[in-house]
């Protein structure tokens, strides 16, 4: 089966080298592409430098659209399976394969690599968030995600086809949500994560707040029209 | 309604009118999109001039005042183009997302 990491960069010159140098050593089996999404610094000759893929959009464009463009790159280039992996080193690729086989095995569209299958959520406001998130997927989809905002997502062929057609599917949680109610098999499986190695978490508090509305919003409400 | 408000709405379209004109001979505005802009413009005119019609929407529908009518139109339309704009904003968006992808796709085949 062949599976594409799709690493959405914007600014990781700091990261991404050993985020890439740990894929290719830990799941040399997976391809991967960067997405390098208009970044300011070096992180396009910082990859190219290294011989990397990188498919470089020359605009911003945000994480939606860097994601699709990935997942355009996986569709033409025939791939079965495609993950979001992160460039700041959150991610770990030995996880990898798990999803693949828990998507085989389990006959699943979407593979979530979850921090809380077989752990438990800690207390604090990030994971209150999840954990309100994990609630409204529930009680829209009657079925329980446990760790809506991880960013490793594995999906198959059909939902990469999907993600190429749909101008407003971002890699989150409504998506994920909307994906179940029209049919998508989501199944989670357990996946560690580390702390970011470099740079800034891309949810300031404010970010948070935002990102926050944006998805109960689209959740509760948006999603039924579409 | 008094003669400050009508004043006021001729000095606005006059400024309206001549913003207009100073964007379309910097061709920084079409021929289509100023049509929105002048029929507004026109639109305080003709309530500068002709009162009435103020007068006679507002009493049908039960205003208080004709000025009040006259604000309730102009926020009403504004409100129409703000929202026009930003469906044009998130349609102008994904043009943009598309081309910039398609740009890198190509760079790859």
């Amino acid at each position: 089966m062949k599976t594409l990491a799709i690493i959405p960069a914007y600014n990781e010159e700091e990261s991404i080298v050993d985020t890439v140098e740990e894929l290719k050593a830990l799941a040399p089996q997976i391809d991967y592409v960067i997405v390098n999404d208009g970044s300011k610094d070096n992180t396009l000759a910082v990859c190219q430098e290294h011989g990397y893929n990188v498919l470089n959009l020359p605009v911003n464009v945000g994480l939606t659209g860097g994601f699709q463009a990935g997942m355009k790159y996986a569709w033409e280039n025939g791939y079965d399976f495609a993950v979001q992996f992160d460039a700041d080193g959150q991610h770990r690729p030995e996880f990898i394969q798990k999803m693949v086989d828990a998507a085989i095995d389990q006959h699943a569209d979407i593979v979530i690599g979850s921090r809380f299958v077989t752990e438990k959520k800690q207390a604090s406001a990030r994971m209150t968030g999840s954990a309100l998130i994990s609630g409204m997927i529930k009680l829209t989809t009657g079925k329980r995600i446990n760790d809506p905002t991880s960013g490793m997502r594995l999906y198959d062929r059909n939902m990469i086809k999907r993600f190429i057609s749909e101008s407003d599917f971002g890699p989150e949680p409504d998506t994920v949500a909307y994906l179940i109610r029209r049919g998508a098999n989501v199944v989670e499986v357990q996946a560690d994560m580390r702390e970011r190695s470099a740079g800034e978490s891309y949810l300031s508090f404010s970010k948070s707040i935002s990102y926050m509305m944006r998805t109960c919003m689209s959740i509760l409400f948006v999603q039924w029209f579409r | 309604m008094n003669i400050a408000l009508r004043i006021f709405l001729v000095v606005g379209a006059v400024i309206v009118f001549a913003m207009v004109i100073r964007k379309i001979r910097k061709s920084e505005m079409q021929a289509s999109d100023s049509v929105f802009w002048l029929l507004f413009a026109g639109s305080f005119v003709l309530i500068a001039l002709i009162p009435q019609i103020a007068f006679v929407v507002s009493d049908w529908l039960g205003f208080d005042s004709p000025s009040n009518f006259v604000f309730l139109f102009v926020i009403a339309i504004l409100f129409i183009k703000a929202f026009t704009l930003s469906a044009d904003v998130a349609r102008l968006r994904q043009k943009v997302v598309a081309l910039t992808q398609e740009i890198a796709l190509r760079e790859k085949r």
